[in-house]
């Protein structure tokens, strides 16, 4: 029900990872999901899954409520692995009917499957750890580079943190109008896929009408408290990097040139 | 002293949206000025322009013709508008739509980062603002978790943060209940004696009026009235034609004084009324009178009338009903406890009690909506599951709050016959339920292939209402019914109301904060607290017990109030509910003909 969606909510801490530079979290999570789709031989599957656990321990936040993000993800995990089972070519194992079970087949599938879990982790850590608003901060500052070609950086994470403010605000106008629609009689759970999705429209003209409403109203709340827009706007929490970013960068690339250098030196 | 608003023979009009339709005049020639450090209140029904008076306030509306100075700079002058925005702070209506940021801190930070002020200096204006609404153990939270009242003072903390001169409120207080509604004018009161802050507050509460240096009265967007609130009071029929009410006090001084029993001022406090009708009754030689005390005895009948009598029957029976929400989860909430109730057939049923009490998730079980955790439910001999729970959701229609939020059809026609089109009726049927229901609700047939949205905010809830009525349930259930109507809307749906449990015999159940509205209309009335009923009795055995209200926070209607505080020695004094049984009263202590006096 509402509010209560785990994955990647943000849960208050103090650690390394909890202090960093957003901008920081971001470049480093998106340097990390590039490097688990460069690992290849088992000693990097070792020294990635290593970085993740070490990640883990220091973000401070129970193990459990990380791997809570992973339960979505099952399902996909569960084909994505038997797909490669079966899928790929090589030295048979098993033979079922017309389907084979391959060697490699195997092997690929647990790679995979650890890939997508170290991924799955990294992209957690970083939104567990980093307040919505923070985060929004952060993309702004890392598009601004970009105002200059035309890309709107300011307006782009408004939109993010209204969207983040409004999420709950609106889940709980569903809920309500779904019911008063039940009241009057509105079926959604019986039918046919065709009735049933037509059974929403009843749910969805008035959730529109009224998020237009919202926005008109919000904009006017806006306006009278003097926005107009980023520019000359300060921020009460503004974002800086500090010694700490420097130095987890430093670390970071040292870890990740060993890692992914190992095969070239061989 | 100076003024902080000054307006000139201002006019503003909203664009027709067609060619073909006029424009709307919302604001027609006002002139009038606020002095600084002063408390104004704006008085006027729905639709009179005063949101529009508001927004002309603080140039999100221009004039069109005239002007508006705001601490000595034009509204016309384009570069100062953000100098004004910064002076005169605006508060709106929803508490909802105006929280821009994901914490409150942030939120109340807003305008201040608009401003380009330094982070540090930010951070000291927003603490000391959340101090001034008493919100400062709050700052990290996140906006949906907080309470109508608290977000409106986080509201008002925003625009603390900026240092203004005068704070501008759109209706701010509609959407609250009372106990919100009561921390947002003692917010505002401190800051109007404290910090000399001047507060312009829009409404059309008269309660909240009571308190406020100046009242303007509006109408058709024109300033029709202006005054003290004593001056305003006393001029009950002009009050009364702008669609609004004056206190139920002064109501009863003043159709004391039209039949017969003169008054030489309208008493607008509790303490003047008291003098007031001491001096009335006080002095009347009426000891002997009193024995008789007719009104009371009968009151008592009714009450056992309604238990004993067999012919009365049960129409919902609920039997230890348990509620939790989301059990097994870190949210779990136990919503309702052991629950038992009988509401009978034709009763009008009143459920009081404070916000988050339980009373909307009880209401919802009536009609199947919820499901009971434990225990049962009963309504008309049916159960709210299986094969029954349709025919159960026939019977009993339930119109949650704000139900004009739920239209969706192209007509007004199809939208009030979206539940009877799943019944298999005959089209003839169905067009003859329709007229009748918008017969019943007063809705011109003419509306009927109009788009609901295009009609106005009072309209809309009667072709909301209409759309349950129409499937011509046996329990009507209402949520709040005349949340954010003014005085003469509200009174229109009580009039419905009360045609419809005469005339149709239907039972109706509200939920209300209103205890006005509660003690006119309901029979019997449940309050509820923690998720629990902890008082069901008649209505006037429960006001009568105003200690034990006071526990669960609800107050009693002004003239119960005045009655109870009234002692006045040889009289016993009955628990009065409405202004027409406190006539009838003191006619038949004074012995004086009641003429005009009921209706």
């Amino acid at each position: 029900m509402i509010g209560n969606i785990t994955l990647g909510q943000y849960v208050p801490g103090n650690s390394i990872l909890h202090r960093l530079d957003p901008r920081t979290k971001i470049i480093w999570t998106g340097l990390l999901m590039v490097a688990t789709f460069m690992i290849n031989t088992w000693q990097e599957y070792v020294m990635m899954g290593a970085l993740t656990i070490v990640l883990l321990i220091v973000s401070g936040i129970p193990i459990k409520q990380t791997l809570k993000g992973l339960k979505p993800l099952l399902f996909i995990l569960a084909i994505t692995a038997l797909l490669n089972i079966f899928l790929t070519s090589g030295t048979p194992v098993l033979i079922i009917g017309p389907v084979k079970m391959t060697h490699e087949g195997i092997i690929s599938a647990i790679k995979l499957f650890f890939r997508l879990v170290m991924l799955v982790i990294t992209a957690s850590l970083m939104t567990l750890t980093t307040t919505p608003m923070t985060m929004t901060d952060g993309i702004e500052k890392l598009l601004k580079p970009l105002e200059r070609i035309g890309v709107p950086a300011h307006e782009i994470a408004m939109m993010m943190s209204i969207a983040l403010r409004f999420i709950p605000t609106l889940m709980e106008e569903t809920e309500r109008i779904m019911k008063a629609q039940a009241s009057r009689g509105a079926d959604f759970d019986t039918g046919s896929i065709f009735s049933r999705i037509k059974s929403f429209i009843p749910v969805l003209v008035p959730l529109f009408v009224s998020a237009f409403k919202r926005a008109d109203e919000l904009a006017e709340a806006m306006e009278s408290r003097c926005y107009h827009g980023g520019k000359g706007r300060t921020r009460l929490k503004s974002i800086h990097f500090t010694y700490l970013d420097g130095m987890v960068t430093i670390v970071g690339l040292l870890y990740l040139v060993l890692l992914l250098g190992i095969r070239f030196i061989k | 002293m100076s003024e902080m608003i000054k307006t000139e023979d201002v006019y503003y009009e909203y664009m027709a949206q067609n060619d073909d339709e006029i424009g709307v005049q919302a604001v027609n020639g006002i002139s009038m000025s606020i002095e600084q450090g002063s408390f104004v209140v704006v008085l006027g029904r729905n639709g009179s322009g005063k949101s529009t008076l508001a927004r002309l306030m603080n140039g999100l509306l221009i004039p069109r013709k005239g002007t508006v100075v705001v601490d000595g700079i034009s509204t016309n002058n384009h570069e100062l508008i953000w100098e004004i925005r910064k002076t005169l702070g605006l508060v709106f209506q929803n508490p909802d739509n105006q929280i821009v940021a994901t914490t409150v801190e942030e939120d109340v930070a807003f305008g201040p980062e608009n401003l380009g002020i330094p982070p540090d200096e930010i951070r000291v204006m927003v603490d000391k603002s959340l101090k001034m609404v008493d919100m400062e153990a709050y700052g990290n939270y996140s906006p949906h978790m907080l309470s109508g009242g608290q977000k409106q003072r986080i509201a008002i903390a925003g625009i603390l943060a900026m240092n203004p001169k005068c704070i501008v409120l759109d209706e701010a207080t509609s959407m609250l209940d009372p106990v919100g509604r009561k921390e947002v004018m003692s917010v505002l009161r401190s800051l109007n004696r404290d910090k000399g802050i001047t507060i312009v507050l829009i409404t059309h509460r008269m309660d909240e009026a009571v308190e406020a240096d100046q009242i303007l009265v509006m109408e058709s967007g024109r300033i029709i009235l202006r005054g003290t609130p004593r001056q305003i009071f006393e001029k009950v029929e002009s009050v009364r034609r702008a669609g609004l009410d004056v206190p139920q006090i002064t109501a009863l001084a003043f159709k004391l004084d039209q039949i017969g029993i003169k008054t030489d001022y309208l008493p607008v406090t509790m303490e003047e009324m008291i003098k007031l009708m001491k001096r009335f009754l006080g002095d009347s030689h009426i000891t002997t009178k009193t024995k008789k005390a007719p009104l009371d005895k009968l009151k008592s009948d009714e009450a056992v009338l309604q238990d004993n009598d067999t012919t009365v029957n049960p129409i919902i029976k609920v039997r230890d009903l348990y509620h939790t929400y989301m059990p097994g989860s870190t949210f779990e909430r136990k919503a309702l406890k052991d629950i038992n109730l009988t509401i009978y057939a034709g009763d009008r049923f009143g459920i009081i009690g404070q916000t988050g009490s339980g009373k909307s998730t009880l209401v919802q079980h009536f009609n199947g909506i919820l499901k009971p955790g434990s225990g049962t439910l009963e309504v008309d001999g049916l159960k709210a599951e299986g094969k029954e729970l349709k025919a159960l959701r026939r019977k009993v229609g339930l119109i949650f709050q704000y139900p004009e939020h739920q239209l969706f059809e192209e007509t007004v026609y199809k939208d009030i016959t979206f539940g009877l089109n799943k019944l298999k009726l005959s089209q003839d049927e169905i067009k003859e339920r329709v007229f009748h229901t918008i017969d019943l609700l007063g809705i011109a047939p003419e509306l009927l292939e109009k788009s609901p949205f295009e009609l106005s905010g009072g309209q809309k809830r009667r072709v909301a209402i209409a759309g349950v009525l129409v499937m011509e349930p046996k329990v009507l259930i209402l949520d709040e019914p005349t949340a954010g109507l003014d005085p003469q809307g509200s009174s229109e749906v009580f009039k419905i109301l009360s045609n419809l449990n005469k005339k149709e015999g239907t039972t109706i159940v509200i939920i209300s904060h209103n205890m006005e509205e509660i003690a006119a209309f309901c029979n019997r009335v449940a309050v509820m607290s923690e998720g629990g009923i902890v008082m069901c009795d008649t209505t006037e055995n429960i006001f009568r017990r105003e200690d034990e209200l006071q526990k669960y926070n609800l107050d009693i209607p002004q003239i119960t109030k005045l009655f109870r505080e009234l002692t006045i020695p040889g009289l016993k004094i009955p628990t009065i509910l409405t202004i027409d049984e406190a006539v009838d009263f003191i006619t038949e202590v004074l012995n004086v003909p009641a003429g005009g006096g009921s209706k």
